[in-house]
C-alpha cells in the first residue's frame, strides 16, 4: 500500500498543495541561480516535463538562464548509468548556438545535436522524436505556433522519455492555455532580467527581479 | 586391341612420347619403367608424393541439375505442360518436359510438331544458355552461405567444397541435407553427390548416384561402375570407347596409358587422373559481386504504397542475407522506381552509423517512403547496397555490469537516423569550436560520429579562460551574417539606442585567406536590457554590424 502511495507521490503529474520540496517530492534539477530554485518546487528546473519560456524577443537573456543546468547535464558522469552524459537538443534555434560561448560556459560540445527542420510541423515531429526517444537529456525548441494539444503531446513524451523539454514561445501566447510544468516569463527589468512565474505545478506563481543577483538574506 | 604390357618394343619406340607425360614431371619417362607406365596404375612412390603435395582433405560437393534448361526457363510456379525446345541439326526438338507434358506422352527428342500433336495445349519455349548462366550464377550466390569456395561447372553444375564447413553445420548428412533443401525451395531438382575430387563428384551426380566418398581409397571402385555418359566426352571418343566394348570407367581405367594417349588424346587420361586424385585439379573460385544490386519486377504496374513497401521488404531480406554471409555492413542503400513512361524515381537512404538490420532500414524507408512522390505507377524496383564495411561486431556486456554509458550510443545515432531521413541530411548536425579568431570561423558544424579533428579547440584551452576574470566574452547566439544596424548621433540602433558596456576588443587576422578582418568588436546594450555583440571596421568607419546576442 505504502509503496503505491511512494509510487503516486513521484509522479510529476500529481499536484500537491504544498511544497514538495518540504516533502518527499521529486528532485528538480538545480537551475544555478540561488534565487530561481528557491521558488521552484524541488528545487530546480521540473525534471521529465514541459517547461515554456516567453519572450518578446530572442536573446533576452533566455539561455542564460538556462546554461548552467545544460552545462551540467552535457558532462559526462562515468561512475553510474543515471548520471551517464545526455544529449542537448537545439530544434529550430533562431540564430546559430556559438561553439565557443558554448564552451566557455563548460558544454560538451560533442552531446550538442542541432536539427534545423523546414517546417513547424517537423519541428515539433522532431521535438517529440528526440523527447521519446530516451537518450535526449533536454530538447530544446524554439516554435511559433504551438497549441495546447501540442504543448500536450510534448509534456507526455517528455514523461515517458524521461527528459527535459524546453519550448521558447512568444509573450503572445501568454493567454493561451498549455499542458507545460512550469511556465516562466522573461523580461528585462530595472537592474537586470526579471522573471514571471506563471504556471508552476506544485508551486505558486511568483515574480523575481534580476534572477542573476545572488539572493538577499 | 592389345593387352596390357603386350605392345611391341618397336611401335612404343616408333611413336614419340605423348606430350602429356612430358609435361608432368612425376609421370615417370616412357623408356624406364616401361612396365608399369603400359598400365593406367602409376608408381605408388609417385602417387603417394601427389597427394600429399597437392589436394588433401578436400571433399566436394556436387550439385548437379537435370531440369536446368526447363526450370530456368519456368521459374517456380509453371502451370500447364511446358517443354524446352533445342535446334538440334537444323530440326527443332523437345530437349526437356515438365510432369504434366511427359504424362501426356511428350519426351525428350521427340520434334516440335509431333509434340504439338500429342498436345496442341503445350507451352514450348526456346532454350536460352545465357539465362541458365544467370541461374547458376544466383544459385552459387545463394550456395555462399554454405561455404567459401564454389566454382560453377558450366552446362548444369555447381561444385561446393564442404570440408571446411562440416564442422559448423553439424556434419556432412546435415549439411548435405540442407544444401538439398535449399535448391529445392528455389524450385530446383538437382543430384547431389559427394567426393574426395571435383570430377569424381561431377560424373557421380551426372549419373544420378547419390553417394558420399570420403575416402580416397574408394574412389576407384566407385567409379568403375559409372557409364561412359557421365564423363562428358566428345561423342566421337564416347563412340569409338563402346565400339571397342568398353562402356564403363573401370574398363577405361584398366587400359594401358599409352595406347590410351596415343587413341583418344590426352585431355581424357588427364581427366580420369584428375578424378581419382592423381593428379591436382585446380578450379576457380566463384565470387559474386561485392555490391549488392538486385531488382524486383512486379507482376502489374502498381501505385499501392503497401504493395511496393513488401516488395522493397522482400529486396531488403535479399541484402540482409548478402550482408551477412559476407559480414559486411552498408552505410547507403539506393532504391531505383521504374516507371513504364517515365525515368526512375531514385530514393537513397543513409545511416549515420552503418548497420545491416532489415527492420533499422525498412523503418528508415518507410519514413522516406511515406513523403516521397511518385510520378507514375511503378513497374520494377532496384535495390542497390553501397560498399560494404566490415561487419563490427561489440561484445554484449554482462547483466550486472554497472556501467551503462556505452549502451546509450547505438540509440542516439538511430534518432538521427530518424531526423535524417525525414528533414534531410544537412538539416541535421553536431557543432564544434575551432581554434580560431575570427569569430565566423570559430565555429563550425559537425558531422555526427566522425572522429574529432586535431583543430578542434582544446577543452584543455577552454578551462582557464571559463575560469579567468579576463575572459572575453562571447554570446551564446551567434547571426549567421553581420546585420548593419542604424546610426544616431554616432551611435549604433537595434531597438532603441545602444550603450557601449565594454571593448573594444581588436580582431584583425585572417591575411592569408581571402576572408581577412580588421575589427573591433563592443559589448552594448539597448534600452530592452539585452546585451549585444557589434563590431566596427577598423579600416573603413563606415558602419556598426551587428554579429551577436549573449541570450
Amino acid at each position: 500500500m505504502s509503496d503505491v502511495l511512494e509510487k503516486l507521490l513521484q509522479s510529476p503529474r500529481l499536484w500537491r498543495g504544498r511544497s514538495p520540496a518540504e516533502g518527499t517530492g521529486w528532485q528538480g534539477l538545480s537551475s544555478g541561480y540561488p534565487k530561481l530554485d528557491r521558488h521552484l518546487p524541488g528545487g530546480g528546473w521540473p525534471p521529465h516535463a514541459l517547461t515554456e519560456i516567453l519572450l518578446e524577443h530572442y536573446g533576452t537573456g533566455e539561455l542564460k538562464l538556462l546554461m548552467p543546468a545544460l552545462t551540467r547535464l552535457s558532462q559526462t558522469g562515468d561512475e553510474d548509468a543515471a548520471h551517464a552524459a545526455g544529449w542537448i537538443v537545439w530544434i529550430a534555434p533562431p540564430f546559430e548556438p556559438y561553439a565557443p560561448a558554448l564552451a566557455q560556459w563548460g558544454m560538451n560540445l560533442s552531446r550538442v545535436l542541432v536539427v534545423r527542420p523546414k517546417r513547424a510541423a517537423e519541428a515539433l515531429w522532431a521535438a517529440e522524436q528526440a523527447l521519446s526517444s530516451g537518450n535526449c537529456a533536454a530538447v530544446l525548441l524554439w516554435s511559433e505556433q504551438m497549441d495546447d494539444v501540442e504543448s500536450r503531446r510534448l509534456q507526455l513524451a517528455a514523461e515517458n522519455g524521461r527528459s527535459w523539454a524546453i519550448a521558447f514561445r512568444s509573450v503572445k501566447a501568454l493567454s493561451r492555455s498549455s499542458a507545460a510544468a512550469l511556465r516562466i516569463r522573461v523580461s528585462a527589468g530595472d537592474k537586470g532580467t526579471d522573471l514571471g512565474i506563471l504556471k508552476s505545478r506544485g508551486g505558486r506563481p511568483a515574480v523575481i527581479r534580476d534572477y542573476a543577483s545572488a539572493p538577499e538574506q | 586391341m592389345l593387352p596390357p604390357g603386350k605392345l611391341p618394343a618397336t611401335a612404343r619406340e616408333a611413336h614419340p612420347t605423348p606430350s602429356v607425360t612430358k609435361r608432368k614431371r612425376p609421370y615417370p619417362a616412357a623408356g624406364d619403367t616401361a612396365q608399369q607406365s603400359l598400365s593406367l596404375q602409376m608408381p605408388a612412390a609417385v602417387r603417394a608424393e601427389l597427394v600429399q603435395a597437392t589436394i588433401v582433405h578436400r571433399l566436394w560437393l556436387c550439385a548437379y541439375l537435370p531440369s536446368l534448361p526447363l526450370e530456368a526457363i519456368m521459374g517456380t510456379s509453371s502451370t500447364g505442360p511446358c517443354a524446352v525446345t533445342e535446334d538440334q541439326q537444323g530440326l527443332r526438338r523437345v530437349l526437356l518436359a515438365n510432369a504434366e507434358a511427359a504424362a501426356a506422352g511428350i519426351s525428350c527428342g521427340m520434334s516440335v510438331n509431333a509434340a504439338l500433336a500429342f498436345l496442341p495445349t503445350l507451352s514450348l519455349e526456346e532454350r536460352s544458355p545465357a539465362r541458365e548462366e544467370e541461374v547458376l550464377r544466383a544459385l552459387a550466390a545463394r550456395a555462399e552461405r554454405f561455404t567459401s569456395f564454389i566454382s560453377i561447372e558450366m552446362p548444369a553444375a555447381l561444385l561446393l567444397e564442404i570440408a571446411g564447413s562440416l564442422r559448423l553445420f553439424g556434419g556432412l548428412g546435415a549439411l548435405r541435407q540442407a544444401i538439398s533443401d535449399e535448391l529445392q525451395q528455389l524450385g530446383f531438382t538437382a543430384a547431389l553427390a559427394i567426393a574426395p575430387t571435383p570430377l569424381a563428384a561431377t560424373w557421380l551426380a551426372r549419373a544420378g548416384q547419390r553417394v558420399c566418398i570420403r575416402d580416397r581409397k574408394n574412389l576407384v571402385g566407385a567409379l568403375s561402375c559409372l557409364p561412359l555418359s557421365c564423363l562428358d566426352w566428345p561423342d566421337a571418343v564416347t563412340g569409338s570407347l563402346q565400339g571397342m566394348g568398353i562402356t564403363v570407367v573401370g574398363d577405361c581405367l584398366r587400359l594401358p596409358r599409352e595406347g590410351f594417349v596415343r587413341r583418344f588424346g590426352a585431355g581424357s587420361l588427364l581427366q580420369l587422373d584428375r578424378a581419382l586424385g592423381r593428379l591436382p585439379d585446380p578450379r576457380k573460385c566463384y565470387r559474386t559481386a561485392e555490391v549488392f544490386c538486385q531488382e524486383y519486377e512486379l507482376a502489374e504496374e502498381q501505385s499501392d504504397s503497401e504493395l511496393l513497401l513488401n516488395a522493397c521488404r522482400k529486396l531488403l531480406l535479399e541484402l540482409e542475407r548478402f550482408l551477412l554471409s559476407r559480414q559486411l555492413m552498408v552505410q547507403r542503400v539506393r532504391f531505383s522506381f521504374f516507371h513504364l513512361q517515365l525515368p526512375a524515381t531514385h530514393l537513397t537512404v543513409g545511416c549515420a552509423q552503418a548497420d545491416r538490420s532489415i527492420e533499422h532500414w525498412y523503418e528508415l524507408l518507410a519514413i522516406r517512403f511515406d513523403r516521397l512522390v511518385l510520378p507514375a505507377a511503378i513497374i520494377a524496383i532496384r535495390l542497390q547496397g553501397g560498399r560494404g564495411q566490415p561487419l563490427s561486431a561489440s561484445t554484449g556486456r554482462l547483466v550486472f555490469s554497472r556501467t551503462g554509458s556505452q549502451r546509450r550510443e547505438p540509440l542516439i545515432s538511430h534518432l538521427v537516423e530518424r531526423l535524417s531521413a525525414r528533414i534531410g541530411d544537412e538539416s541535421v548536425h553536431g557543432i564544434m569550436a575551432v581554434a580560431e579568431h575570427r569569430p565566423q570561423h570559430a565555429w563550425r558544424a559537425a558531422k555526427l560520429f566522425e572522429q574529432p579533428l586535431h583543430c578542434h579547440a582544446s577543452p584543455l584551452l577552454a578551462e582557464p579562460r571559463r575560469n579567468s576574470s579576463l575572459l572575453l566574452r562571447r554570446p551564446l547566439w551567434m547571426l549567421p551574417e553581420p546585420r548593419p544596424l542604424g546610426i544616431e548621433k554616432g551611435l549604433p540602433l537595434y531597438q532603441g539606442r545602444l550603450k557601449l558596456l565594454g571593448g573594444p576588443e581588436r580582431l584583425e587576422t585572417g591575411w592569408w585567406d581571402d576572408d581577412g578582418i580588421a575589427r573591433d568588436y563592443f559589448v552594448a546594450a539597448n534600452p530592452a536590457g539585452m546585451h549585444l555583440w557589434i563590431f566596427r571596421n577598423r579600416d573603413r568607419e563606415s558602419g556598426w554590424y551587428l554579429h551577436g546576442m549573449f541570450g
